[in-house]
């Protein structure tokens, strides 16, 4: 199972720069990053290389941050794949929270990242649709 | 029938005349007050010089809250008709019990104070303020239809419909907080409304609210019409304590239904006129619960000499501030203790917070900020915002507004430990 790092910001300049400067200083990498934008605060997600690190040292910061446990797909970066990931969800009336993705090679390979709301329903359907869902350890070598 | 005045004879009696009817009003007053649970045994029932007053004790809003629910309460309960409360939910709020009489005598006080204005019997009347426990509502309600005005019990909020209400009814007189009188204006630009041209307004109510003399001249100006301070405080009925005449140079205290006292907030010493401090009511109708040289919190002066209109009452300045540090937002009172006790209740909140007063588009706004800790914090947005919603909530309950909450990054607000500012009023016009 792959983790997201999450953590809680608010909308006010620098905030961003903050985090990715305490990861860089701890040799933690980013492989994706987005923001549920609320207004006046947003959640920041973060793939990372090491994210029971990532987490560590962000708390140790004084970040208020949480693990999740996010779905990662291994699909092909071309046009069609993330409806026919999400159509299979569908059929299987699983909803999707939160969705993002990072190419890993242009052309060639690509990894969707997905929060839903029954995991292992989720990446049971996407298995047997043929898609390769990531472990912990994949998603970091990355 | 002399048109000035509701009452001529008791608005421009001879001051010794005053003093006696005071005087003979008081010891009626004594006598109830003697039957409460709260002041049996704390006054005598009988002064013989009303100078002898200043040697009582004060009656304040701590001794209001925990006589509730009934320990002031000097008639039995049958005799009560009415009751008004401030907010509070756990017991702790202020409660005035009033009997037929009682509503009668103040219904009086806020007829004979709108006259004093010129609003008429051929007045159309909107009310925008809030109906309910809120005193303002019915009290005005009440003087309203006393006096003969065709009355629009509007109540507050729903801006666009007090718009529309003032169109179809060609509303002449309305009552209205200073701030929501002025985020109105906004809306009359929006809607294309010029208030000089297109309605019928000659008198506003200015009430509930602290203003300063720059904030009347703005809504005189913008909406054409003569704006008056109105003066109140729900433990002395509501509105009708004090207003202005038609000179617009401080508020006449109606001096036969309450005793005025300036006194020095520290000392409790009594002041001459002139000198600024705190006021102190004792109540001298009253019959379901008489109070006792209260002090009101609130700090002014009174003007030495006669008034141009006549009027023998005294006259009490606009109220310069507060001797405690209660808050005034959107025509509600409450206390910052208030606020800390619902948050201390909310385990995830626990004890950082911040309450901010700013004013957006002339409106008060209350803003409660809250850390987001990293032991509450799952990643969840939903989670986050129901938080919010509850807080917001459970606040209302207590203090009768909807602050907004604002979730902010654990450690950025003031530490709980010493004297931590937990208030920050961001108000410009606080005069």
């Amino acid at each position: 199972m792959a983790s997201q790092v999450t953590i809680f910001v608010e909308n006010k300049p620098g905030r961003i720069s903050h985090i990715a400067r305490v990861l860089g200083k701890n040799n933690i990498n980013i492989r994706a990053i987005t923001i549920s934008d609320r207004g006046e605060y947003g959640l920041i997600n973060i793939i990372t290389s090491a994210p029971d690190k990532a987490y560590e040292v962000l708390l140790k910061e004084g970040f208020s941050v949480s693990r999740k446990y996010v779905i990662g797909v291994l699909m092909k970066d071309r046009p069609g794949a993330l409806a026919d990931v999400t159509e299979y969800l569908n059929e299987s009336g699983i909803n999707v929270s939160n969705a993002y993705g990072f190419i890993l090679q242009e052309g060639d390979r690509a990894v969707l990242i997905l929060e839903v709301d029954d995991f292992d329903k989720a990446e049971e359907v996407i298995r047997s649709g043929g898609f390769h869902t990531l472990s912990r350890e994949e998603l970091q070598n990355l | 029938m002399d048109e000035r005045y509701w009452n001529r004879e008791i608005e421009t009696i001879d001051r010794e005349s005053l003093g006696k009817i005071q005087l003979e009003r008081l010891n009626r007053t004594l006598e109830r007050a003697v039957n409460s649970p709260y002041y049996k045994g704390r006054i005598p029932d009988h002064v013989k010089d009303i100078s002898t007053l200043q040697n009582f004790p004060f009656t304040t809003k701590s001794d209001l809250r925990s006589s509730f629910p009934a320990g002031m309460l000097a008639v039995p309960l049958d005799e009560i008709v009415r009751v008004h409360s401030s907010s509070g939910t756990t017991g702790r709020a202020t409660v005035v019990y009033h009997t037929k009489s009682d509503i009668d005598n103040w219904t009086e006080t806020v007829a004979r104070s709108m006259y004093m204005t010129g609003v008429r019997k051929n007045d159309v009347f909107q009310n925008m303020m809030g109906y309910g426990l809120f005193t303002g509502g019915l009290g005005f309600h009440y003087g309203a239809e006393k006096l003969g005005a065709l009355t629009i019990p509007a109540s507050s909020g729903n801006s666009r419909r007090q718009i529309r209400l003032m169109k179809d009814f060609h509303s002449t007189v309305i009552h209205i907080t200073p701030s929501y009188a002025l985020h109105l204006y906004t809306l009359f630009q929006e809607e294309g409304v010029d208030p000089n041209k297109d309605l019928s307004l000659r008198i506003a109510f200015l009430g509930a609210e602290p203003h300063s003399e720059k904030t009347r001249m703005r809504v005189e100006e913008l909406f054409g019409l003569n704006a008056y301070n109105s003066y109140g405080l729900s433990e002395m009925n509501g509105p009708g304590v004090a207003f202005e005449c038609q000179e617009k140079d401080g508020m006449h205290v109606w001096e036969d239904h309450f005793i005025l006292e300036i006194v020095d907030p520290d000392t409790g010493e009594v002041l001459a006129d002139g000198d600024e401090g705190e006021i102190v009511f004792t109540t001298l109708l009253r019959e379901g619960m008489p109070i006792i040289r209260y002090r009101t919190g609130d700090v002014a002066q009174v003007s030495p000499g006669p008034c141009p209109c006549g009027r023998t009452h005294r006259k009490i300045s606009r109220i310069k501030g507060r001797t405690d540090d209660m808050l005034i937002i959107k025509g509600v009172n409450f206390y910052p203790m208030q606020i800390e006790k619902v948050i201390m209740e909310i385990p995830e909140v626990g004890n950082n917070y911040l309450i901010e007063i700013e004013t957006v588009d002339y409106l008060d706004n209350l803003n409660i900020k809250v850390e987001v800790r990293p032991s509450i914090f799952h990643g969840d947005i939903g989670e986050l915002e129901n938080l919010k919603k509850r807080i917001s909530e459970d606040l209302k309950n207590e203090i009768l507004i909807s602050p907004k909450i604002t979730l902010v990054e654990p450690n950025s607000l003031p530490k709980s430990e010493g004297k931590a500012v937990r208030v920050v009023d961001k108000r410009s016009d606080q005069t």
